[in-house]
């Protein structure tokens, strides 16, 4: 993991050298005199802010963890990372729903505001069916 | 695993805003007396005050956090030393729904000033930025209300709704951090 966050911080700086540079090379250029290319130059600088957020974070997680994954070293075996990984829901007919629901809401901006109400609806129902999918009945905790 | 992805996502919300801001530099350096004309109008106490609110906000979530890292769903007594994840979230819900009451007192003002989405380049950059922020923070109530759900849902609140409460606080940190850019942006800079 140190070998991600290092790469993050990489792009970052890398990122951070570019902005500089692109901003100096528009306020010098001949037919842009003075002035600085904004749309470049943000894009840039928030490129840089983007792998730092990562960088940052997989690093916090890194020093948090006390010591390296089963992953990172050479002399791990399968089993030493079979511990559980997180959780995975086998499968969900919410997405789907929840895409209808978009989909008709913005259907209704487009054609009739009606119909984006009968999306909202949808949206909702999804959204909240999603939300609490594995929190009640059988899965209630 | 859901905190990395989430995480990911905000970096993606990153390069989001940073289409907003490129629109709003890019209109700004092409219409200076636009700007230092229309800037004029807007009220930056109230806008500081507004700031406040959701700054403090990001604290009370922090606290919610704290609480729901301790696995403490609900109070054990009126101090907030003693609150529970829900009563934070509470509270930091409340800020937020008042940022956001600010924010269209303050959109009904400058309406009323003739600053309006299609009233001029400076109208469309100052609503298209602030207003997908304020759509941002409306996102993160609904997000705050299901988390809050999902404690009440929990016979035994445990590390699955400790997640969900951490990574909603990381989305409403980045919402938090994007508000004082703009607001650095839009009302100091000018």
């Amino acid at each position: 993991m140190k070998a991600n966050y290092v790469l993050f911080w990489v792009v970052a700086v890398f990122c951070y050298i570019a902005a500089a540079v692109y901003t100096y090379w528009a306020v010098i250029d001949e037919y842009s005199v003075g002035t600085v290319e904004w749309v470049g130059t943000v894009g840039l600088v928030l490129c840089g802010v983007l792998a730092s957020l990562i960088a940052f974070y997989v690093q916090r997680v890194y020093k948090a963890q006390g010591g390296e994954l089963p992953e990172d070293r050479l002399d791990a075996s399968i089993d030493d990372g079979e511990a559980e990984q997180g959780f995975f829901s086998p499968w969900s007919w919410w997405p789907v729903m929840l895409a209808a629901g978009a989909a008709l809401a913005f259907l209704g901006l487009a054609v009739g505001v009606w119909i984006a109400a009968i999306g909202g609806a949808v949206v909702l129902v999804s959204l909240v069916g999603w939300v609490y999918e594995y929190h009640r009945g059988y899965f209630g905790h | 695993m859901v905190q990395v992805g989430t995480i990911v996502w905000l970096g993606s919300e990153v390069m989001f805003f940073a289409g907003l801001f490129a629109i709003y530099f890019t209109l700004r350096s092409t219409q200076p007396e636009l700007w230092a004309e229309t800037t004029q109008v807007l009220n930056v106490p109230f806008a500081f005050v507004n700031t406040v609110i959701l700054v403090l906000s990001s604290v009370t979530c922090q606290f919610g956090v704290f609480a729901a890292e301790r696995l403490q769903a609900r109070a054990t007594g009126w101090k907030p030393t003693q609150w529970g994840m829900v009563e934070w979230f509470f509270l930091t819900y409340l800020m937020g729904a008042a940022f956001v009451v600010g924010q269209i007192y303050e959109y009904a003002i400058l309406v009323s000033e003739h600053v309006s989405l299609s009233s001029d380049a400076y109208g469309s950059a100052f609503y298209i930025t602030t207003g997908f922020h304020g759509l941002h923070v409306t996102g993160g109530l609904i997000a705050f209300l299901l988390v809050i759900g999902r404690a009440y849902a929990a016979k035994n609140f445990g590390h699955k709704e400790a997640t969900s409460a951490i990574v909603v606080s990381y989305y409403w940190h980045f919402v938090d951090v994007v508000w004082i850019a703009l607001f650095g942006i839009i009302y100091f800079l000018k």
